[in-house]
């Protein structure tokens, strides 16, 4: 492309590049806390009593409805009035991290409610606790039904992390950004990050299909 | 914080509250309307175009999908510029945001264009239809009532993304929270009452679509929604 | 007014060096109604298909009121389309579209008529097939489904096709509904109506069809007046094959 400069990338490339780390962690600590968290509300759904599970789907259900650039700045720049101080880091990644666990948790959620019922009985009827029914019939099944789901949520989060150049988290995109102002060209540097995010997403899908064809068992899997 | 503290903060500012809010409306309807026009047609050319057409538009899919709608954003308001386009904060956001949205469309159009039994596509060819013909009264309408849940989903998406605007500085919801924030210092309060509205509106929005939805419902049609999680 | 309406000759179709269709030739002249017969398999429903170009043949030669349809069309495929009137087995109507609309879609959208002109054909047709205004608001989905199959035919008599081809018709039906459906195309052979239909009612072709064809592996391997070949089918097969549906009916289940 004519409009894209060769020497911009060569000079501000490493700089942008330094960024892939903050935009690691973020990705990685937010949804592994959204899988954590998002698994226990899941479970409470399914398994807790009536007053728990409905606490567990308000909990989802704003959560799914606030954008996470809200979440972000009301954590950031909310938190210290009630004198809870985190750094832009840790604000971004618990922003990152309660809204993932509210997608992963209606994933995990609905993985779980297409268990057939048959299944359960047939645990019980062998005399299984409900601990044992857990770990060996719904979470095996639940999860490998739940993985395409699941990667998907990994992109957004990964995608999403850009969110955090509002509150000056040095990740890709800010890094990004700010080489665009020093270097006064913005499609250069855009159109580089673009295509670490591409490629990223790209192999997160690409190796997770292929670990879900790993462990696919037939005649169960999800419909995607 | 207070309750007290919060109705006069909305009180007090209710101006750029309700500026945040309309502008809010607007990039979400927009942006939904343009995604709309653009899914549709990038799904029928994907179904029934020329082979070249086809590959073009699904790399194009891809690409949005695998690059945050930020950066996306960022690319039309900032890089569009060194090629002579220049357009102002709200319609680069609105020009992002559907073009992000076209792409996520355009694969809700093209699960439902592919569930629409064979039989309707033979049908419509045995009464002589031309391509286009078919396209028109077949495919195109079905295909958005079959999609019709995945759409809903799609606008309250846009709803929460919407706020990105705020990153090209346009006054919608949460930039409106940021500016009485930077006044008033009460984030807390502020934030909160935006995170409220949000709620509300995507209440709102899902319960005017089911409403919507049992007026145009046929009978034996229907299909599971998809998301942008899920397609 | 007679003369040759369809005329098939050495039709070949085979699916990935499956031979389906061997060399089938025949031909249906003005008025006549001709019945298909074969057992599953056979390539009754890719003969028909053939026919209207849904499936392209490999080889032969198909015409239409003496005009070229395969290999070298006359006129475009959709236009040739438009003459020739298909019924399927699951009725296939417009799910999204009312009885009426069902009905006059192809009028409006490919033959261009007025909107008032395609209503009125539309209901004309409607009448023919005896479903009444009461219904003509309603889904698909909101009918039962010798409803939908006369609807089916309406929709098919309303483009006003030189020759109607049904693959079928009532074998998705319930037994109690099948008998409203053979009604309607009773009449329109009676109305001289040009007919070519796959179907296992035996009584019924016998009383309508002109000729019957007993298609078998791909190939016409009996055909004669329906009391000849129901009655006293020269090829073995087709004899078993006979007798099996004769066992089928008296048992009660088709
Ligand atoms: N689209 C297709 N692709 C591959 N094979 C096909 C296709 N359509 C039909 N066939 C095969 O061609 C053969 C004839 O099929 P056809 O549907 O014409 O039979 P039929 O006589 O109508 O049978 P039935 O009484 O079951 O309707 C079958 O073996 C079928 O499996
Ligand atoms: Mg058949």
């Amino acid at each position: 492309m004519i409009f894209i400069n060769i020497k911009v990338i060569e000079e501000y490339g490493p700089i942008i590049l330094s960024g892939l780390n903050k935009t690691a962690i973020l990705t990685v600590g937010g949804f592994g806390m959204g899988f954590a968290f998002g698994s226990i509300l899941a479970f409470t759904q399914c398994f807790g009593g009536r007053i728990s599970s409905r606490v567990a789907t308000a909990i989802e259900e704003s959560l799914r409805s606030i954008p996470l650039l809200v979440l972000m700045l009301l954590i950031f720049f909310g938190l210290p009035e009630v004198g809870l101080s985190l750094t832009p880091v840790q604000s971004a990644i618990l922003a990152i991290g309660l809204r993932s666990m509210a997608y992963q948790s209606q994933i995990l959620r609905s993985a779980i409610l297409a268990i057939p019922r048959g299944q359960i009985e047939a645990a019980l009827s062998l005399g299984m606790t409900k601990a044992q029914l857990f770990t060996t019939v719904i979470a095996p099944q639940a999860l490998r039904i739940a993985i395409p789901g699941l990667v998907n949520q990994f992109t957004i989060d990964l995608k999403d992390t850009s969110i955090a150049y509002a509150i000056g988290v040095s990740e890709l995109f800010t890094e990004a950004v700010h080489v665009a102002q020093v270097a006064l060209d913005y499609l250069t540097p855009l159109v580089f990050v673009g295509a670490i995010y591409f490629v990223i997403t790209f192999a997160a899908s690409s190796i997770m299909s292929r670990v879900y064809k790993r462990i696919a068992i037939p005649g169960l899997g999800a419909s995607q | 914080m207070g309750i007290v503290s919060a109705f006069e903060l909305l009180a007090k500012y209710h101006s750029i509250f309700l500026l945040g809010l309309r502008n809010t409306l607007i990039l979400t309807a927009t942006a939904f309307s343009i995604g709309f026009a653009l899914g549709i047609t990038i799904a029928v050319l994907r179904e029934f175009g020329p082979k070249p057409i086809r590959h073009l538009l699904a790399a194009y899919v891809e690409i949005i999908r695998g690059t945050p709608m930020l950066l996306q954003l960022f690319i039309v308001y900032y890089a569009l510029p060194a090629i002579g386009i220049v357009l102002p904060p709200i319609a680069a956001a609105i020009l992002g945001m559907g073009l992000n949205s076209g792409a996520y469309q355009s694969e809700y159009y093209r699960a439902a264009i592919r569930a629409i039994p064979r039989g309707q596509y033979e049908a419509a060819l045995s009464l002589g239809m031309t391509t286009r013909q078919l396209i028109e009264v077949l495919a195109i309408p079905m295909a958005v009532r079959i999609a019709f849940p995945s759409m809903v989903n799609e606008l309250v998406y846009l709803l929460k993304y919407s706020s990105i605007a705020y990153f090209l500085t346009v006054i919608e919801l949460t930039y409106a929270g940021k500016i009485v924030g930077a006044e008033t210092f009460q984030y807390l309060e502020v934030y909160t009452i935006i995170a409220i509205i949000y709620f509300a509106l995507s209440m709102a929005i899902v319960r005017f679509c089911k409403f919507v939805e049992s007026r145009i419902r046929v009978p034996g049609l229907g299909a599971p929604e998809a998301t942008r999680g899920l397609i | 007014m007679s003369g040759e309406i369809l005329r098939v000759d050495n039709l070949w179709k085979s699916y990935s060096e499956t031979p389906v269709l061997r060399g089938v030739s025949f031909e249906v002249l003005r008025g006549e109604v001709k019945v298909i017969m074969g057992p599953s398999g056979s390539g009754k429903s890719t003969l028909l298909r053939c026919i209207n170009l849904l499936v392209r043949p490999d080889k032969g030669r198909i015409s239409l009121e003496g005009k070229e349809v395969f290999p070298k069309p006359y006129d475009s495929i959709h236009r040739i389309r438009q003459k020739i009137g298909f019924v399927f087995q699951s009725y296939n109507l417009f799910l999204h579209m009312t009885v009426l609309d069902n009905v006059r879609v192809g009028l409006i959208k490919v033959k261009k008529l007025s909107k008032e002109e395609a209503t009125k054909r539309a209901m004309e047709a409607l009448r023919i097939v005896g479903i009444g205004p009461e219904l003509w608001n309603k889904y698909p989905a909101q009918l039962s489904g010798g409803q939908q199959q006369r609807v089916a035919i309406a929709r098919a008599i309303a483009m006003e096709p030189t020759i109607m081809l049904m693959d079928e018709p009532t074998s998705a039906l319930d037994p109690e509904l099948v008998g409203e459906v053979l009604n309607v195309i009773r009449d329109l052979a009676k109305q001289k109506m040009t007919m070519l239909i796959v179907t296992h009612e035996l009584d019924f072709a016998l009383e309508v069809a002109d000729e019957i064809m007993v298609l078998d592996g791909g190939k016409i391997v009996e055909r004669g007046k329906p009391s000849e070949i129901l009655n006293n089918p020269k090829h073995p097969r087709t004899r078993r094959f006979i007798e099996r549906l004769r066992r089928r009916v008296e048992h009660g289940h088709r």
